[in-house]
């Protein structure tokens, strides 16, 4: 301000126009960086996802396999089972049947089940009911067929009779 | 730092407004560094800042954000000091209500504080940076001249005359003239200090006893008078105007023809009675230092007849320089100055 009353405002190169260009250019890479930082983090929470599923996938596989082996067990302990219930209903219904096969004169006390035959104790009155009654079908079902009798003494006879089937038989019905 | 690299790059606008009686000069200069890069002047019929105004300052500010925009003080109250002491100041004019300038540490310009507020809020459209008074235009105009020379300074615009007088540097004397106030109450006067003269010089003669007169003697006394007709002539005439500066006589010789119609011959006469009164408060009044003058230089912003320099000639007789300036432009020079451009 040398000869002028007043003093000249304050000029400034950042005009509005500049201001404007500025601030415009400066949200522009603000949203760059800011689109650049998202994508990076994404990219990698992307990585760290995928190393967590890789694991994820592997851990499964490695438990699929396991569960395949379980599986199988399982299956064979299924069939082993279904095997045993087979087994065990046939000879529920054998033992059944053998009971059915047992007449009303005759008493059974004791009754052994062997892998390859059947022993059993009991008294009947006579030999001929026995043999008539119980040692005909027994000698049906079974290849051999063994009887011994000792007399108790109210005079009835007491049994044992001892039944086989042959090993061929059985390697053929399993 | 920054901002001054930023200032480098661009150019400068100066917008130079200077009001007359009935419109408005705007002179635009864009400047770089320091070369002319493009200039242009416009007159608009308003002394109001109008839309075509505005629109024309801002078709060139827009270009850079380094604008100036300057008016010339066109306040009636303003005027200048012979002194920068403050507590000389208020003998000259009141100090509270004005503005002031101190010029070199020798004379103080003012103005009125309303007055610059006035001009502050007519150009808020487009904002005002510079005023400058119309007395540091004329001193820095007359600068080689003002240093030197004792001579009576007067910038003539449409509707006003700044009027100073220097001496070696020292302003002695300075007043602002409105020839529109002015005009009518001026005419009074001088028609005031006129009659009573007359009155006067009738009763002189009529105290004058024509019986008490020697004719004969008288005779020699008209033959001196012959004398001194002979020494009047032509000759005599252009000795004197040898005396001129060239540069003075080149200023001369560019002067515009103006043609002598009645409104200019009426305006002329109105700053001849301005001038006249002017001078007369400096001669009479105490508290300027008065000293002979002999010389004017006339800042001629509106192309003044040669009427005016014909009546200072004849009816005061100064010798009379008249250069011309284009008032936006020299307003501009300040401005320049101010930027140290």
């Amino acid at each position: 301000m040398k000869l002028s009353y007043i003093a000249a405002r304050k000029k400034s190169a950042f005009t509005q126009e500049l201001q404007l260009l500025l601030s415009f250019f400066t949200i522009t890479l603000l949203m760059l960086f800011l689109t650049y930082a998202f994508l990076l983090f994404k990219n990698y929470t992307f990585v760290h996802d995928k190393n967590a599923k890789l694991m994820e996938k592997s851990d499964v596989i490695a438990s699929i396999d396991k569960m395949k082996v379980q599986i199988e067990f399982i299956e064979k302990q299924k069939a082993l089972s279904e095997k045993v219930y087979t087994k065990n209903t046939v000879l529920k219904d054998s033992i059944g049947n053998l009971f059915d096969l047992v007449p009303m004169r005759i008493t059974l006390s004791r009754a052994e089940l062997l892998h390859n035959g059947l022993i059993l104790y009991g008294i009947t009155p006579n030999k001929d009911v026995y043999n008539f009654m119980l040692e005909a079908p027994l000698r049906s079902i079974f290849h051999r067929t063994y009887s011994s009798f000792y007399p108790t003494q109210n005079g009835w006879l007491r049994f044992v009779s001892t039944n086989y089937i042959d090993n061929e038989e059985l390697l053929d019905e399993e | 730092m920054l901002d001054n690299f930023f200032e480098s790059l661009y150019n400068k606008v100066l917008v130079n407004i200077v009001v007359k009686r009935a419109s408005t000069d705007i002179y635009i200069e864009i400047r770089s560094k320091s070369a002319l890069v493009d200039s242009c002047q416009e007159s608009f019929d308003s002394i109001t800042l109008e839309e075509s105004m505005v629109d024309f300052i801002k078709s060139y500010t827009k270009e850079s954000p380094f604008f100036y925009i300057t008016v010339l003080d066109m306040s009636d109250v303003q005027g200048a000091a012979p002194t920068c002491a403050k507590n000389r100041l208020e003998f000259y004019y009141d100090v509270h209500a004005s503005e002031h300038k101190c010029y070199d540490n020798k004379w103080t310009y003012y103005t009125s504080k309303t007055d610059l507020y006035a001009i502050e809020k007519a150009y808020k459209k487009v904002g005002v940076d510079y005023i400058y008074s119309p007395f540091a235009m004329l001193a820095n105009f007359f600068k080689d001249k003002v240093e030197t020379t004792m001579a009576m300074y007067i910038l003539i615009q449409d509707s006003f005359i700044s009027l100073s007088v220097f001496d070696s540097g020292e302003l002695l004397y300075a007043e602002h003239l409105d020839m529109q106030t002015s005009g009518e109450s001026d005419d009074e006067m001088l028609s005031q200090e006129i009659t009573p003269a007359s009155e006067d010089d009738l009763n002189i003669q009529e105290s004058i006893d024509l019986e008490d007169v020697d004719v004969v003697d008288d005779m020699e006394d008209l033959d001196d008078f012959g004398d001194i007709e002979d020494l009047d002539s032509l000759e005599e005439i252009d000795e004197f105007s040898e005396h001129q500066d060239i540069e003075e006589e080149f200023y001369e010789a560019d002067e515009p023809v103006i043609e002598n119609d009645d409104s200019s011959f009426n305006e002329d006469y109105q700053r001849y009675s301005l001038i006249h009164t002017a001078l007369g408060h400096y001669y009479n009044d105490e508290k300027y230092e008065s000293q002979f003058i002999e010389n004017v230089y006339i800042a001629d912003g509106v192309g003044v007849s040669g009427d005016l320099k014909r009546y200072l000639e004849e009816e005061m007789f100064l010798n009379v320089y008249i250069r011309h300036l284009n008032l936006p432009m020299e307003l501009s020079e300040l401005v320049k100055m101010e930027l140290n451009l």
